[in-house]
């Protein structure tokens, strides 16, 4: 578009391709890694951070969002916390350093760094589009994550927990993961924020789900409220996999969730279940691509949204059907519940679709709560409060519940609670 | 399986070549050189007789026009327009502006005739117990002839082409034109602005109920011409008047732009309810030739209680890129979109509507019904947005696909923005094809594949035809049936 004339940079551009002159002799990788890098930042600094005028991006002009980028802070502490789940295997990563400790049997862990270094990550190191921000600046400053392999036929009994804890400064991250054919696993990709101090984190996870692999991916972002979080989700389903992947944001000031995937296998299904718990004065994105590039597979994503205070909130989710891929099946709901004047939220939700042996839908609803709904609890002597909390309570819960371990649904079901007591 | 089987056979059998209305009418032609240049414009204004502030508000079009660049983000692909090698004015020579029917030129008559329009006013008037209708035809951008001027008069109506509005009204043409869609609109709309050649002009007073459904005709005849059609209806305070507005084009082999705007305004308790059927040539089955159809229609909703209406049946057009809007701008105003879209061949259709609700207690319904088949495209993009202080909005919003043959596209591009927590948004979209039960419903009962996909396909288009004003129903259901003939009875 406006490739041709240089852009005036902003202050956060500025700040990201000085830090990446700064830190380019630390950062791990050489030959092909620093190569790809560079381009990542070229292009970085050719385009600029996206804008509304960008269509991927028309309701998060990252550009205006993100003003100031905190420093890297080699000062910063972060230890690590229990797992949400009692008896999860934890893999942590604080403050942007990955630990490859703590793997349960059958799943093979090796940091990203290594990785970086011994240049397996080169291939990583791309753009998935000319509008790939998230992959541009993770790709241009990643440091570490974890290569994790879940080998052919492991069923975990137990979750396996990716603890993310940010203190300060920046972290940029990738996890590439293999499930092998026909195992089974629950993995909690989890975000804690723990000081008030500004941070940035850039997340991007590239899941191969091998056929008949059954996996669950929970994504449980609590960042603080002055963080910035930037993720990114790519994953491709083979013949007969399944995968369910969870969703939930409660926390951060500028949150983009993007999630990307394509089903390669026939007989696959993908669930995407979100809820998106929005206060403050956050702005919290959570954008879905999906190709159904192969005939006889399934989907359905809900997407469950609350906004208090001066929240905004954005959903884009995109549903393509290749021109071969007959009796796709495909179901998108995005539901919001608006409960404050001054916060607002945009849905965009596409159908993009070659076959016609086909039945794919969406829904988007914005509401604010039923009066009476709230009529009938009122009448029943309970005060309007609580009564309100219980009926957003209700709205997200359906949600939860649909993860049937009680073990997971229970400390879950806590946060919601924990947040919504504080923003009600 | 069968049945389905069946359906696509038909569909690779439909020959969109034998476009019905594919014939030419030679009839001498008054156009300007070919191409876009200040003089063009100067030569048009001059034409049309326009006073100087109407040339310079087109020169002022022009200039912003030559800043702005060609949108392109439309899902639709065609070749570039060379707007140097299109004829920007195009007037049948025979027109010192007739004064009664009998001196049309009898070959435009025929055309006419051909088409089946009721322009003869004694046809119109035998058909006593129907409602009647007023024509103003469109002839390759200037008006022919227009019917019943008296009786509108009579109840106060302004019923007259744009041009001629400019002359005789333009206190009421410069207080209205452009408010609506700004001269600065967008790339296409800007070039109307520039070097529109007519269009029908709707004035209709406080508390005048318009006495009959009004009506234009537009053609595009002349080779290589662009028609700029300007259409802006006025409804007064509680005013009503139904605008009906049928298209057909005969067969041409190079694309040829359309790019029309459309304004209307509607002031308190005022209603305006605006029906298209587009069935312009959609270019032969190789997908060569065809209309390009790059409108702006949008409907200001400015006065309280007022309502605007748009219903559309798209047939026609190689490429269509129009998006009927309503701006809600008055408390409790309501809007509303039906639409069916077809598409067959390689017909290209990126169309839907945009409701944006400004004032309190607005409300707004789109029902979309988009019908692909052959290697065509057809795109539903919408928007549905509240600003901050317009509470109590409500939308509804239905946008339904249907696939016939596997080689076309249906999508759905719908943006929903709520920024007040009153706001109730509805919007569910789906995509299918025709269900098997039903066809299997329909055969068991004896009902012959063919008959029994017109069917389901008319009981799928139903909601929308409805809306239509009952002379137009008729019209549309024959054009759905014409364009997937083969497929549908």
């Amino acid at each position: 578009m406006n490739m041709q004339t240089a852009i005036t940079m902003t202050a956060a551009e500025t700040v990201l391709v000085d830090a990446y002159t700064a830190q380019i002799g630390e950062l791990p990788g050489e030959g092909a890694v620093l190569s790809a890098r560079d381009t990542l930042l070229a292009d970085l600094k050719k385009q600029g951070l996206p804008t509304r005028r960008v269509e991927s991006w028309h309701y998060t002009d990252l550009r205006a969002l993100l003003r100031s980028v905190p420093a890297a802070d080699p000062t910063a502490f972060a230890q690590r916390v229990d797992p949400l789940v009692d008896g999860s295997s934890v893999l942590s990563v604080l403050n942007g350093k990955a630990d490859p400790k703590g793997a349960p049997a059958g799943v093979n862990v090796r940091s990203y760094r290594e990785s970086l270094i011994d240049g397996v990550a080169a291939a990583d190191l791309v753009e998935r589009d000319a509008d790939d921000a998230i992959g541009r600046i993770n790709g241009s400053f990643v440091r570490d994550g974890f290569e994790i392999e879940v080998t052919e036929g492991t069923e975990l009994e137990q979750p396996l927990e990716l603890q993310l804890v940010q203190s300060a400064g920046q972290s940029h991250m990738r996890f590439p993961v293999t499930f092998g054919a026909n195992s089974k696993a629950m993995v909690i990709e989890r975000h804690l924020s723990v000081s008030d101090a500004p941070s940035l984190v850039t997340t991007v996870c590239d899941l191969i789900v091998d056929d008949g692999a059954e996996i669950t991916w929970i994504i449980l972002q609590q960042q603080g409220e002055a963080d910035s979080h930037l993720a990114q989700v790519n994953f491709d389903l083979g013949a007969n996999a399944s995968l369910r992947l969870f969703v939930i944001n409660a926390g951060g000031k500028l949150v983009r969730q993007e999630v990307h995937g394509v089903t390669t296998g026939e007989g696959s299904d993908f669930k995407l279940r979100g809820i998106n718990l929005l206060g403050g004065e956050t702005h919290t994105d959570v954008t879905f691509t999906l190709g159904h590039d192969v005939p006889n597979t399934t989907s359905t994503e809900v997407i469950r949204n609350v906004l208090f205070d001066r929240a905004k909130g954005v959903f884009q989710g995109q549903i393509r059907v290749a021109p071969d891929a007959q009796k796709t099946d495909a179901k998108m709901a995005c539901n919001t519940l608006l409960l404050s004047d001054d916060a607002d939220f945009s849905a965009k939700p596409e159908l993009e679709i070659f076959a016609d042996d086909v039945q794919c839908g969406h829904g988007a609803t914005v509401i604010d709560i039923n009066p009476t709904h709230l009529y009938y609890l009122r009448a029943r002597g309970i005060p309007e409060n609580k009564a309100r909390a219980m009926l957003v309570n209700a709205f997200v819960d359906e949600i939860v519940e649909e993860l049937e371990v009680e073990a997971v649904i229970e400390p879950l079901e806590a946060i919601i609670a924990i947040w919504l007591e504080k923003h009600a | 399986m069968a049945a389905v089987q069946e359906t696509i056979d038909q569909v690779a059998l439909i020959d969109v070549d034998q476009y019905k209305y594919g014939f030419e009418t030679k009839i001498e032609m008054d156009k300007a050189p070919k191409g876009l240049s200040e003089e063009i414009i100067r030569f048009i204004s001059a034409k049309k007789n326009e006073p100087d502030w109407m040339l310079e508000w087109r020169l002022e079009a022009y200039q912003r026009w030559l800043t702005l660049e060609e949108p392109t983000w439309a899902r639709v692909n065609y070749p570039k327009i060379d707007f140097n090698e299109i004829y920007f004015y195009a007037a049948p020579k025979s027109t010192p502006g007739p004064t009664s029917i009998d001196d049309v030129d009898p070959e435009i008559l025929k055309v006419y005739e051909k088409l089946g329009i009721p322009l003869r006013e004694q046809e119109i008037l035998a058909g006593v117990k129907t409602p009647r209708i007023a024509v103003d035809a469109v002839f390759d951008s200037v008006s022919v002839v227009t019917t019943f001027k008296e009786e509108l008069k009579k109840a106060g109506v302004i019923f007259m082409s744009i041009s001629e509005a400019i002359r005789e009204h333009p206190d009421l043409v410069k207080k209205y034109l452009g408010t609506v869609v700004p001269t600065t609109d967008n790339y296409y709309a800007t070039l109307n602005s520039a070097v529109f050649t007519d269009g029908s002009f709707v004035f209709v007073p406080k508390g005048v109920r318009c006495p009959m459904e009004l009506s234009t005709y537009f053609r595009i005849n002349e080779k290589g011409t662009g028609q700029f059609e300007r259409t802006l209806i006025i409804a007064e305070d509680s005013a009503y008047v139904s605008y009906l507005e049928g298209c057909t084009a005969p067969q041409r082999d190079e694309n040829q732009l359309h790019a029309a705007v459309v304004e209307l305004v509607a002031l308190d308790d005022a209603e305006i309810k605006y029906s298209t059927v587009q069935n312009w040539y959609p270019g032969d089955k190789n997908g060569k030739g065809g209309i390009y159809n790059f409108v702006t229609k949008r409907g200001d909703c400015r006065g309280k209680n007022s309502k605007i209406s748009w219903t559309q049946v798209e047939t026609g057009s190689a490429i269509t890129w129009k998006y009927p809007s309503c701006i809600l701008r008055g408390d409790g105003s309501r809007g509303e979109f039906y639409s069916i879209a077809v598409s067959n061949g390689h017909q290209q259709i990126d169309s839907g509507t945009k409701m944006i609700h400004l004032g309190k207690n607005t409300s707004s319904r789109i029902v979309s019904k988009g019908i692909a088949a052959g290697v065509s495209q057809n795109t539903y993009r919408g928007q549905v947005s509240t600003h901050r202080k317009a509470e109590n909005a409500r939308n509804f919003t239905q946008c339904d696909s249907l696939l016939i043959g596997d080689k076309c596209g249906a999508h759905t591009v719908p943006y929903i923005e709520a920024r007040n927590s009153s706001a109730q948004f509805e919007h569910e979209a789906t995509t299918s094809k025709i269900s098997e039960d039903q066809l299997f419903y329909c055969l068991q009962r004896g009902i012959p594949t063919e008959a029994a996909i017109a069917l389901i396909v008319n009981g799928f288009v139903k909601e929308v035809i409805q809306e239509l004003p009952m002379e137009f129903a008729v019209e549309a259901q024959k054009l759905i049936g014409i364009s997937l003939e083969g497929s549908v009875g």
